[in-house]
């Protein structure tokens, strides 16, 4: 048996994605978000989860994708990235799957609605295609573009 | 002790030992100050240069532990110089005292290295060899002065033990040294080692009751007295067992995550309280309405009520405790300073008695690591521009010595902290002259001496003619101003020219707890931080005014700019046609009217950052989690009024008001 990793899926739209289970602190039914007036667009707003603040994201409009109205299924995933929590607003979340190594390829270039700077790859099971998600990159890498975009506006 | 890696946990006991190096070097730094005093005095308190002795024993044991071998010849060389001052063998002068000042840099310098590693400090080998060779000198004269001594016939008569035992005493004391090096005692744990020291002495002591006095005068002032080895050796030992016993057992050592990890457990508690007490009383009423509930039920109903009540103010009680623990004393700040008076004094060529009041004075950890550099910054300033030199002090009828006071005291909710000099003042007409040079101000603009004082503020702004070492490198006051105002803290300024100038800083106790106005704005409920709260007001819209296309109302003569929160933060509240709810806030004599739409009273807030995440969001410090559960952002204040006065909306001129 090859080596394998456990990732948790959940749906933004009709696609599947999957987040590194490691990176998974827990999963919750969607409580009041705080907004945060003046924070880039994607940011849902923050939330009190057992005494500490947790920003929150709208994964959906994170990927550019239109916003959803929140249903019985919507669920925040709260991610632990580095010493970072933030919880993402998703769709539903589906289960904890066991991916082969050897069943997941480089992101091809060409993919549905997410930017595949944000895609480590792309796992097979079955007929079921999981996008797999660099949240570090979710997090932190253009977050930092949208801020500055934020600052010319409050500049202007 | 072969890999010492297997024993404990190395980084642990790192941190540990920087811990303890930093409070023993500042131990050191302020015996040698006192030590100084005895300059040339010929007479010493051997209490001072004991407890410099320890310090360097203890500093040399835990580094020779974990083997950060640079550390411990530096402290085994410093600890021999006092040795010798100890025993009278060396006279205190004032180069000596200069290079155990300078040894006590280079062991700073040394441990930083050794702890977070980096390029080692240059000099140090220099540095070795002069103090070799000071130290050489008092080494071999002593030996020659030693010989003749009359006090050693004294000495025999005053304890007549036969030299057989104290020599093997003399043995089995250097024995246990020698093991107690070779072990290397855990700091954590010194006291095996003392023990054992300590039955020595004891079984010492019991050799005879005249040899027992005289150790014991070994111990206190007289070292001269007695120049045999054992007791002077079990000295040490001695006394570090004492104050092992005293002061070590009644602190610990906790890491500040770990509080506020407790702070936010707390937080939760206080939470769930809450709840608790909501559902005892739903409950009771429930109950009350049904009337056919069981009496059993009832008191039951009534139990949960009590207990809630029981709970809530164990609870509180909680919470303010940890709040309590975080609290240290300034005085861990106001340590430095007398050594960096002592030294930048002694560079200037300025005399400079520094007064402390108020060391006691406690204030929130953070607060306190934070205030040291803008502290330390003004201290500098003092020595630098305000002190004169002695002769022109002379000259103005001052005394010679210039005086720099710091003083730190609680007033309500806040600590004030005061620094002082009795020095030249501000000169009004460089500071303008100046500003008028880098085009600060313009030669026309009639400025009152304050707005002249506020000046310096300006970044890149230095009156110093030439840039020294001290200040006038370009850090500036702005910096200071900075940095105060992040912690919340109000800076302000009062000089006399000729006279001296005064900083004066209000810092808040603890920035994790303040008092806080609850205002609501768009179904919104937001704090602003009441220190900076002046008054709210309901208003009718009809005296709301406009200046260069900003709303402004006129409070008692004065102009005041409005910011609408709602529009601010951009979340679309209507405006009320009839009425505004202002709160009037304001921070160094700039007021600025925040329009929301209705107040909801005063409330203690626990301030927790938004995460890095989310980043900056200008017009927001913070949040807090109220009693229900639910999230409060807290308004900065700082940049509301920033953003109203700095975006053209309002002249300087026209709101300058103090």
């Amino acid at each position: 048996m090859s080596e394998s990793t456990q990732v948790v899926s959940f749906k933004l739209g009709p696609e599947e994605y999957g987040v590194d289970i490691a990176q998974v602190q827990e999963i919750n039914r969607m409580v009041a978000v705080t907004k945060v007036p003046r924070a880039p667009v994607f940011m849902e707003g923050v939330i009190n989860l057992r005494g500490q603040l947790i920003p929150i994201i709208d994964l959906r409009t994170r990927f550019g994708m239109p916003r959803a109205e929140h249903t019985k299924n919507t669920r925040i995933v709260v991610t632990e990235i580095g010493t970072k929590r933030v919880g993402m607003v998703v769709d539903s979340v589906s289960e904890v799957l066991r991916l082969p190594l050897d069943a997941i390829e480089p992101a091809p270039d060409m993919i549905t609605g997410v930017d595949t700077e944000y895609i480590r790859g792309v796992g097979k099971i079955d007929d079921r295609l999981i996008i797999l998600l660099d949240l570090a990159k979710i997090v932190t890498g253009s977050e930092k573009r949208e801020l500055e975009t934020t600052d010319i506006e409050t500049a202007a | 002790m072969s890999s010492s890696g297997e024993f404990f946990d190395r980084t642990e006991f790192v941190q540990y030992f920087r811990d303890e190096t930093e409070e023993l070097l500042q131990s050191i730094d302020s015996d040698l100050l006192r030590l100084e005093g005895y300059v040339d005095t010929k007479a010493l308190d051997p209490e001072i240069v004991n407890s410099l002795f320890r310090a360097l024993h203890t500093i040399k044991g835990s580094a020779g532990m974990l083997e950060f071998v640079a550390v411990q010849q530096i402290a085994h060389k410093l600890e021999n110089i006092f040795d010798l001052l100890r025993k009278d063998r060396m006279p205190l002068t004032e180069g000596g005292i200069n290079l155990l000042f300078e040894g006590r840099d280079v062991l700073t310098a040394l441990v930083r290295v050794a702890v977070a590693g980096g390029e080692a400090p240059g000099g140090v080998d220099d540095y070795v060899q002069r103090l070799d060779a000071f130290a050489e000198i008092y080494d071999s004269t002593a030996q020659v002065i030693e010989g003749p001594r009359g006090e050693a016939d004294d000495e025999e008569t005053l304890a007549p033990v036969d030299d057989e035992r104290v020599a093997a005493f003399q043995a089995e004391v250097e024995r246990m040294l020698a093991e107690a090096n070779a072990k290397q005692p855990a700091p954590a744990a010194p006291a095996v080692d003392l023990d054992d020291a300590q039955a020595a002495v004891d079984a010492f002591l019991s050799l005879s009751p005249i040899a027992a006095v005289a150790a014991e005068s070994a111990v206190a002032p007289a070292p001269r007295e007695w120049p045999a080895q054992p007791a002077v050796a079990a000295a040490p030992a001695q006394q570090d067992h004492k104050r092992v016993g005293v002061a070590k057992n009644q602190t610990i050592r906790v890491d500040i995550e770990r509080l506020d990890l407790l702070l936010n457990l707390v937080g939760e508690l206080v939470i769930n309280r809450t709840r608790i007490s909501d559902i005892a009383s739903t409950l009771g009423r429930e109950l009350g309405n049904k009337g056919g509930a069981g009496r059993g039920m009832a008191a039951l109903a009534k139990d949960l009520s009590e207990s809630s009540a029981l709970l809530a103010r164990t609870t509180n009680e909680i919470q303010e405790s940890i709040m309590k623990v975080r609290m240290v004393p300034i005085g861990q700040v106001f340590d430095r300073f007398p050594r960096t008076v002592r030294d930048l004094a002694k560079a200037r060529g300025k005399e400079i008695r520094l007064e402390i009041f108020g060391a006691d004075t406690d204030l929130d950890k953070t607060i306190v690591d934070e205030v040291g550099e803008p502290l330390m910054h003004l201290v500098r300033n003092c020595i630098d521009h305000g002190i004169e030199a002695p002769a022109v002090r002379e000259a103005r009828g001052k005394p010679r010595h210039g005086t720099i006071k710091l003083n730190a005291y609680h007033e309500g909710n806040q600590v004030i902290l005061e620094i002082s000099d009795d020095g030249a003042g501000i000169d009004l007409q460089r500071v303008r002259e100046k500003a008028i040079r880098n085009g600060v101000i313009d030669e026309n603009d009639r400025l009152s001496d304050r707005e002249i004082i506020e000046l310096i503020f300006t970044p890149g702004f230095s009156t110093a003619d030439q840039v020294t070492d001290v200040s006038g490198r370009g850090v500036g006051m702005d910096v200071v101003k900075k940095n105060i105002l992040r912690l919340k803290g109000v800076f302000d300024v009062d000089s006399v020219q000729g006279e001296g100038t005064t900083f004066t800083m209000k810092m808040p106790l603890t920035l994790a707890i303040i008092q806080a106005l609850m205002v609501r704005v768009a179904d919104e409920l937001y704090s602003i931080p009441l220190d900076a709260v002046i008054e709210s007001q309901r208003i009718d819209a009809s005296d709301l005014r406009t200046v260069h296309g900003g709303e402004v109302i006129t409070l008692r003569g004065q102009v005041v700019p409005l910011i609408r929160v709602g529009e601010f933060f951009r979340l679309g509240a209507p405006r009320d046609p009839d009425k505004v709810m202002i709160v009037i806030v304001g921070l160094q004599g700039r007021q600025v009217g925040l329009v929301v739409d209705s107040f909801q009273g005063e409330q203690e807030i626990v301030i927790k950052p938004l995460s890095d995440v989310i980043g900056r969001i200008a017009g927001i410090s913070g949040a807090t989690i109220l009693g229900n559960g639910s999230i409060s952002l807290i308004i900065d204040v700082h940049s509301l009024v920033a953003s109203a006065y700095g975006s053209g909306r309002a002249t300087r001129a026209e709101f300058s008001g103090v």
